[in-house]
C-alpha cells in the first residue's frame, strides 16, 4: 500500500572528483566503477530504493553521458512505474546563455520547477559520490519527530580529517548550534555527510530568498542554524568519500577483506549491468588449471589462468598463464598477458597489457607523480581506458598512462617512478 | 517491415527422459545449466541468433518455473511489434467427447490443440524444436535447405555411435547432397537394433499445410508423438522428407549421468560448449542473478578448472566443478567434479565428489558425499532441493536424496548408502 505523500529525493551527481585523475577523464565521479560491476552512484541509488523512496531527480553536469546510460529508465532500482521515476536534470540555459551550476544550492535552485511539480512533505538531498549504507526512512522519521526544518546526516571522523568537511557543533538534543565549513582549526569531529532532509516548503523558501546563496554548506545551512530548527542525525557505520585515488583503492580493498564493514551483497546494492553496450549475460568466471586466486573479487566473464591476489576484477578480465595481479583494481575487459605483473595499480576499462610487462614495479612508493603529486603519492599507478602496454615494458610506482595510449607511445622500455605517458 | 515468416514451437513440457529428482518440480527444459542459465536457453538463444522471433512454448508439466524463466521474452529480444514469445499451456476445450482429455497427450497432440494459434500467424514454415537439448545451430541454414529441396518436412540429424543409437529416432539419409543432407529413406523411432547412426535432434521444419493435415490424420490414432507417429506417417505417404546433417556439439541429457557429462563439457581449456562464443542468453531477472555481487574468493580458497558465477563465496577447494550464483563453500571443504545449483551452502570441512545438488540446500559441517580423497566416483549423487543435511552425514556415491527431507528423516537415516534412495 502506498503511503500518502512520500519524500522527494534529489541526488547531486555533478561532481567532477578531479583528484580521481584519469578515472574521471570521461565520466563523472558517481559513474566511476567500484567493486567489480558496481558504480559509485549505485550505493546512493540503492539506499534510496531500499528506503522505499521512489521519486528521484538526478542533477548532472560534468560528463553526464556515462551516468545517463547507467541510469537508463531506472529499472535496476525499481524506479519505473505509475508514480515512480528517476529523472535526469541536466543544466539548462536560463536567463543567461551560460548558467552552469555555481554550487549545490544553485543546482537545486535551477531545477526549482521539478520541485514545484512534485510536491512532497520533505526533500531528501544526497550526493552520488559516497560509499555507504543508510536507511533514509529512519532519518525521515527522526526529522519528523524533531519537527526539524533541516536535518543533516553527520558522523564522527578523525580530527585530522575534519578540514575536508562541514563541521557541526551540537547541543544535548542534537540541535546544531554552530557550523564551520571546512575548518582549519576544528572545534568538533562531527562531520556532515552531505545528506540533508529539508522540509519541502522550507527548502523552497530558502531557495527563493537569495539567488546569491549558491551552496548548502556555505550559505543555506549557516543561515538556517542561526534562525531555524536544524538537527544532526547521527550515523554510525561505513561511509567513505572515495574522492582520492588512495581512498578509492582502500575502499575497494575493504570489500574483499573478511568481516570489513562493507558488503554490497548484504547492503542490497543494485546496479545496471546492461549499461555497457554489451549483453549482460556473461558466462560464469572460468578458472583454469594454473589459476591461483586468493582474497579477491572475481566478476562474471573473467578468465583466470594466472595468479590473482588481493585484487578486485570487474567483468570480462582475462589473466593469462604465469601472470600475477596483486593489490590491484582492474575494470571491465582488461587483459593481462602471459608472465606479466600488475602490482598496486588501477587499470581502467579495456586496458591491454601484453606479455612479460610489469605495471607497478620496484619499491619506491614514495616518489610522487611528477605532474600530479597531490593525486598519486602512495605508490598506486594508474592506467587509462583502452591503453595498450607493450610486451616487456616496465612501469614504476605512481605512474600515469593516459587513456588510449598506443604501444608506439612507449619510447623507452621503462617508465620511471612518477612518470606520465 | 517484413513480417516474420517462421513460427517456432518449442516442446518444453514433457517428462520424457526425466532427470531424477532434478525434474521433480520442473520440466527438463527449466533445469539449470552452465553455472547461471537453463537448458531451454540454448534453443532460445539459437532462435535469437537465427533471427526467428515468433516463438511459442508448449508446456504442461510444472510450468511455473518455466513461465518464470521466460518472463516477457525480452532476454531473447522476443518482444516488440512482430516479435513475441507465447507460452501455450493445456486448456479446457468445449468439445463434448467426455473420453477425450484436455491435457496434451503427446507432442503432436500439443501442437494440434494449438492449431488456431499456429494458423493465426500464417507462417511460411513451422519450426518444431525440443527445449531439452544443448547445441548451437543456425536454423536459417536448415530452413534454406528445406526451401531449396522444396521439402514437406526437413529433420536435423546428428551422427551418434551405433551402440548408443537405440535411444533415438534414427534415419537413413541418401547421398543427394552428401555434406548437407539428403532424402530420408527410412526412419525408426528408438529401435532395439539400430540400423542407422543419424539420430534426430528433434528439430523439424514443416510446410504448414503438410503439418496441419498430418496432425489431423494423427488424431484418428491413439499415439501422438512427432518421432513415433508423424515422421513415419509422412514417409509412408510418400511425402518429401529430408534430413539435414548437423555436425556440431550435441548435448543430449537423457540421464543424470549424461547431464553431468554435459556439464563437464563446459570445463577445460577448449570446452566443447563455449557459452561466450555461442552467445548464450538467459533471463538475468530470474532468481535475481543480475543483482548478485561478484564472487568473493577468500583466503584458503583453491580453485582449479571450474566455473564460478557472481554471488559465490569460496573459502575451500573447488576442482572440476560448476558453482551457480549464491553457492558458498566453507573453509576446509572440498568440492570436486560437482555441479551445485543456486544458493547451496557447503559447510566447513565437507567433501563432495561427483554431486549434483539442486537449489537451496545447506550441508552441515564435515558432510561427506561420494568417495573421499583421490578415488574417483563412478556414479553421480543427486541431492534434491531444500535439504538441510546434518553435520557429518555420510552419503555414498550414486545415492539419490529427494527434495525437502525432514529433520526426523535425516535423524533416522543417519547416512545414505551408495546407490540408495532417501525419500
Amino acid at each position: 500500500m502506498r503511503e500518502k505523500k512520500e519524500a522527494l529525493v534529489l541526488l547531486l551527481a555533478g561532481g567532477v572528483g578531479s583528484r580521481l585523475n584519469i578515472l574521471v577523464q570521461s565520466r563523472a565521479k558517481p559513474a566511476v566503477p567500484f567493486a567489480g560491476h558496481y558504480r559509485i552512484i549505485d550505493f546512493s541509488l540503492s539506499n534510496v530504493m531500499n528506503s522505499g523512496l521512489t521519486k528521484v531527480g538526478v542533477l548532472t553536469q560534468y560528463k553526464p553521458l556515462s551516468l545517463m546510460r547507467h541510469l537508463g529508465m531506472g529499472e535496476a532500482w525499481d524506479f519505473t512505474g505509475r508514480s515512480r521515476g528517476v529523472k535526469i536534470l541536466p543544466p539548462h540555459t536560463g536567463f543567461k546563455d551560460s548558467d552552469w551550476y555555481r554550487g549545490t544550492a544553485d543546482a537545486v535552485r535551477q531545477n526549482i520547477d521539478f520541485l514545484e511539480k512534485n510536491p512532497a512533505d520533505e526533500v531528501v538531498l544526497l550526493s552520488g559520490d559516497h560509499i555507504y549504507n543508510m536507511d533514509f526512512h529512519a532519518m525521515l522519521e527522526y526529522h519528523r519527530f524533531k519537527k526539524a526544518d533541516v536535518t543533516v546526516g553527520m558522523m564522527v571522523v578523525p580530527m585530522s580529517q575534519i578540514y575536508q568537511f562541514g563541521a557541526g557543533i551540537i547541543d544535548g538534543q542534537n540541535r546544531i548550534i554552530d557550523w564551520e565549513e571546512k575548518p582549519k582549526n576544528p572545534r568538533t569531529n562531527l562531520a556532515s555527510m552531505g545528506i540533508y532532509v529539508f522540509d519541502y516548503r522550507y527548502l523552497l523558501d530558502s531557495l527563493y530568498r537569495d539567488r546569491e546563496e549558491v551552496d548548502f554548506g556555505m550559505h543555506i545551512l549557516p543561515r538556517a542554524i542561526d534562525n531555524d530548527d536544524v538537527f544532526a542525525y547521527p550515523f554510525y557505520g561505513y561511509w567513505r568519500d572515495v574522492g582520492t585515488i588512495q581512498s578509492y583503492w582502500e575502499a575497494n580493498m575493504d570489500v574483499i577483506r573478511r568481516n570489513s564493514a562493507i558488503s554490497p551483497a548484504e547492503w542490497g546494492i543494485r546496479t545496471n549491468i546492461e549499461a555497457d553496450g554489451r549483453p549482460a549475460d556473461r558466462p560464469p568466471a572460468r578458472f583454469g588449471n594454473g589459476a591461483r586466486v586468493r582474497r579477491s573479487m572475481i566478476s562474471a566473464g573473467c578468465i583466470i589462468r594466472g595468479t590473482v591476489e588481493n585484487s578486485v576484477l570487474a567483468p570480462g578480465v582475462v589473466v593469462e598463464e604465469g601472470a600475477v595481479v596483486r593489490d590491484s583494481i582492474l575494470f571491465a575487459d582488461c587483459s593481462v598477458g602471459k608472465n606479466s605483473v600488475v602490482d598496486l595499480s588501477i587499470c581502467d576499462k579495456r586496458v591491454r597489457i601484453a606479455g612479460s610487462a610489469v605495471v607497478g614495479s620496484g619499491n619506491r612508493h614514495d616518489v610522487p607523480n611528477s605532474k600530479q603529486p597531490t593525486h598519486l603519492y602512495t605508490g598506486i599507478s594508474l592506467i587509462g581506458k583502452e591503453a595498450a602496454i607493450p610486451g616487456g615494458v616496465t612501469i614504476g610506482r605512481n605512474c600515469i598512462v593516459n587513456s588510449q595510449t598506443g604501444e608506439s607511445a612507449f619510447i623507452s622500455r621503462e617508465v620511471m617512478d612518477g612518470e606520465t605517458v | 517491415m517484413l513480417k516474420p515468416s517462421t513460427l517456432a514451437m518449442i516442446l518444453a513440457g514433457s517428462r520424457v527422459d526425466e532427470l531424477n529428482v532434478l525434474t521433480y518440480y520442473r520440466p527438463k527444459s527449466a533445469v539449470p545449466f552452465g553455472g547461471f542459465a537453463r537448458v531451454i536457453d540454448f534453443p532460445l538463444s539459437n532462435l535469437l541468433h537465427s533471427g526467428i522471433e515468433q516463438v511459442a512454448i508448449l508446456s504442461q508439466y510444472r510450468s511455473y518455473s518455466l513461465i518464470n524463466h521466460i518472463g516477457t521474452g525480452a532476454a531473447w529480444d522476443m518482444i516488440g511489434r512482430n516479435r513475441g514469445v507465447s507460452i501455450l499451456p493445456p486448456f479446457k476445450d468445449n468439445n463434448d467427447c467426455s473420453d477425450q482429455t484436455d491435457w496434451y497427450r503427446g507432442s503432436a497432440d500439443a501442437v494440434y490443440k494449438n492449431l488456431d494459434f499456429v494458423k493465426y500467424h500464417k507462417p511460411e514454415e513451422i519450426l518444431i524444436l525440443s527445449g531439452d537439448h544443448i547445441y548451437k545451430m543456425d536454423y536459417r541454414d536448415m530452413i534454406a535447405y528445406h526451401h531449396k529441396k522444396d521439402a514437406d518436412l526437413t529433420i536435423a540429424f546428428v551422427q551418434v555411435e551405433r551402440e548408443k543409437a537405440h535411444r533415438f529416432g534414427l534415419a537413413v539419409i541418401d547421398s543427394e547432397d552428401s555434406e548437407t543432407g539428403g532424402r530420408v529413406t527410412a526412419y525408426w523411432e528408438k529401435p532395439e537394433k539400430p540400423e542407422a547412426d543419424w539420430a534426430s535432434l528433434t528439430v523439424l521444419v514443416f510446410k504448414p499445410e503438410i503439418l496441419y493435415r498430418a496432425l489431423e490424420e494423427n488424431q484418428q490414432t491413439g499415439s501422438f508423438e512427432f518421432g513415433r507417429d508423424i515422421i513415419p506417417q509422412l514417409l509412408a505417404a510418400g511425402k518429401k522428407v529430408y534430413g539435414y546433417k548437423y555436425r556440431g556439439y550435441w548435448g543430449y541429457t537423457g540421464t543424470v549421468s549424461e547431464y553431468w557429462q554435459a556439464n563437464m563439457d563446459l570445463l577445460g581449456e577448449n570446452p566443447p560448449i563455449d557459452m561466450e562464443a555461442w552467445g548464450l542468453r538467459t533471463n538475468m531477472e530470474h532468481r535475481g542473478i543480475r543483482d548478485a555481487q561478484p564472487a568473493l574468493i577468500l583466503d584458503g580458497a583453491e580453485i582449479e578448472n571450474s566455473l564460478i558465477y557472481n554471488g559465490c563465496v569460496v573459502e575451500g577447494k573447488v576442482k572440476n566443478s560448476i558453482l551457480f550464483p549464491g553457492v558458498e563453500v566453507g573453509p576446509g571443504a572440498v568440492v570436486e567434479n560437482s555441479v551445485l545449483f543456486f544458493n547451496n551452502h557447503i559447510g566447513a570441512d565437507c567433501s563432495l565428489n561427483k554431486v549434483i545438488a539442486d537449489v537451496n540446500s545447506v550441508f552441515g559441517k564435515a558432510v561427506r558425499i561420494g568417495p573421499a580423497g583421490e578415488n574417483e566416483a563412478e556414479q553421480v549423487t543427486v541431492i534434491g532441493w531444500n535439504n538441510h543435511v546434518p553435520a557429518r552425514t555420510v552419503i555414498g556415491e550414486g545415492a539419490t536424496v529427494y527434495p525437502n527431507i525432514s529433520v526426523e528423516q535425516w535423524l533416522e537415516a543417519k547416512s545414505v548408502g551408495a546407490g540408495e534412495v532417501l525419500k
